[in-house]
């Protein structure tokens, strides 16, 4: 028995796997990753702020709407990323150049950073998109990958659209183009137009559907979402819990301290004493969920300026939590002198719940919601 | 060429940075496995998703060549292609319920709203293929299953021709 061809770059006879196709989604896609890619960097830099970046405290939403559009971007980007390898999928089967030359050469490295970009970026979205569920089969440090891959896939892509800048260009001035030999749309029911349209209502569907999670107003709609506004303790999801953080209860002869000039050391009614301040800010996850809550508690200039320390001072948050990278958080002199920081001890009118961080936690504006600490028990002026 | 010299530059700079950054930030136990992972990722991609979805536009376009289909293929392919991409991204959703030990992740009945989702899809294709089919009853254009069939049969000979190369 005769085996069947294997396919060659002609198989296709589809008049969409064209340049021009793939010039236009690759130009969708790129948007994505760039605008995935500026806020994936910013959120690195929330949580690892090299010294030379000061981060601004306002806008006090300014986390919450990079990080939604950070996750938005990366899942519209499923879509647009299937789409494009769709469009180019028969150069799969373009025969290797033979013999060997320079133009040989250049095919060669082209493929090598095409299998880069694709590789990096397929896994990039896929490890991304499981970590907004919170599961991590790998057997690799999830945020440490995640933020290398990035890098390498901006810089394949740059290196990709260097390849292909004549193409790109040719796009753009609208050079005559050689009509190729494939099945005319009378039959294939499908023009250049109404595949950009069911590729854009892709995206569309896969993002209104999921964005909810970032953006309230959408969240009964949100089915594609692993996270649903207002499902959780008083009413907002949780992160981290109380159990995963070994913090199982309190004790009522719970204090707490703060380290600046004096020392001070507050039990829960005393603190409860002090003057209490309102903020209404979102709780904004790494993982792109986002939803607002009323907190109440004490500023922490206000306890800066009790234990002697100025206002702009650098402190560092202590939590009762056993183990994790955010047992521990600094908080920049900006955001500690903001006066919408608090040490919160209420949310949506009630004593927090455990799993937010009872007794007392940090809620601060424009910060990551792995930097606001719960179950906090120290504060310490560090300068 | 300065500009793609410098384009490709600039690339090559920060893709070195990237594995700058995996190399040393991450262990040699990931490092030794992370290639794994994205020739999966690879072969996931080139060799399932996509085939996948040429094989059945493929099929969607053979179907299309009976009287009229190529009127009402576009609403077929588009509502396929829509039940496959939200399945796709809904698949991690379904398998990982009720899996974690945060109840706040995924708190929906992510079966049932999967079902409601491809269901809504579905719906709406069906509502589009009448609307398509209606339009083409009342069209005058003189596509028929005669016309398409000899282009088909044409496009199968002229890629059957001896090319000469």
């Amino acid at each position: 028995m005769k085996l069947p061809a294997p396919p060659t770059e002609k198989s296709f006879p589809s008049s969409l796997h064209h340049p021009r196709v793939a010039t236009v989604i690759g130009r969708w896609l790129g948007t994505a990753v760039v605008v995935c890619f500026l806020t994936g960097l910013y959120s690195h830099f929330q949580q690892d702020t090299p010294g030379w970046l000061p981060i601004p405290s306002r806008p006090a939403t300014l986390y919450r709407v990079t990080q939604g559009l950070h996750v938005l971007s990366g899942t519209i980007a499923v879509p647009l990323l299937l789409a494009k390898l769709w469009t180019v999928y028969p150069k799969l089967f373009a025969k290797l150049p033979w013999p060997p030359s320079r133009k040989a050469l250049e095919t060669m490295l082209e493929r090598a950073s095409i299998l880069v970009l694709v590789s990096a970026m397929a896994l990039e979205l896929f490890i991304g998109f499981l970590n907004t569920l919170q599961w991590y089969p790998w057997p690799f440090p999830f945020r440490q990958t995640h933020y290398a891959l990035a890098w390498i896939i901006v810089g394949a892509l740059l290196v990709h659209i260097a390849v292909k800048l004549p193409l790109i260009r040719a796009n753009w001035r609208r050079i005559a183009e050689i009509v190729p030999n494939s099945l005319p749309p009378a039959i294939s029911g499908l023009t250049r137009r109404g595949l950009f349209r069911t590729v854009a209502g892709a995206a569309a569907l896969v993002g209104i559907t999921s964005v909810g999670q970032s953006a309230p107003a959408l969240g009964p709609i949100a089915v594609l979402a692993p996270r649903k506004p207002n499902i959780g303790p008083q009413g907002l999801p949780v992160n981290r819990t109380a159990d995963a953080a070994g913090v199982t209860s309190v004790d009522d002869n719970w204090r707490f301290t703060i380290k600046g000039p004096q020392e001070l050391s507050l039990s829960l009614d005393e603190l409860q004493q002090l003057p209490q301040s309102r903020s209404a800010l979102p709780i904004a996850c790494v993982e792109g969920w986002s939803q607002g809550g009323r907190w109440e508690g004490v500023r922490i200039r206000d306890l800066l300026e009790l234990c002697g320390a100025p206002a702009h001072s650098r402190v560092r948050v202590v939590s009762m939590e056993k183990g994790g990278f955010y047992a521990t958080s600094e908080l920049p002199e900006q955001f500690a002198a903001d006066p919408l920081t608090l040490l919160a001890l209420r949310l949506n009118g009630e004593e927090l719940a455990l799993d937010h961080g009872f007794p007392a936690r940090i809620i601060a504006p424009n910060r990551p919601g792995v930097l606001q600490t719960k179950w906090v028990h120290r504060l310490e002026v560090i300068a | 060429m300065k500009i793609r010299r410098g384009l490709a530059g600039a690339g090559v700079l920060l893709g070195l940075w990237g594995v700058w950054k995996l190399a040393t930030t991450v262990d040699v136990h990931g490092l030794v496995r992370l290639p794994l992972w994205l020739g999966g990722a690879v072969l996931a991609d080139d060799f399932f998703l996509v085939p996948l979805t040429v094989t059945a536009g493929w099929l969607v376009t053979r179907w299309a060549s009976r009287p009229d289909g190529h009127r009402t293929v576009g609403t077929i392919r588009t509502t396929l292609l829509y039940v496959g991409i939200t399945s796709l991204i809904a698949a991690p959703l379904l398998l990982r319920q009720g899996k974690g030990p945060n109840p706040t992740v995924l708190p929906r009945d992510y079966l049932r709203d999967w079902l409601l989702l491809e269901a809504t899809i579905v719906a709406a294709g069906i509502v589009g293929y009448f609307i398509a089919s209606r339009s083409a009853g009342n069209a005058l254009r003189p596509a028929t299953s005669a016309v398409v069939g000899r282009a088909w049969r044409g496009l199968r000979r002229v890629r059957r021709a001896p090319r000469c190369e």
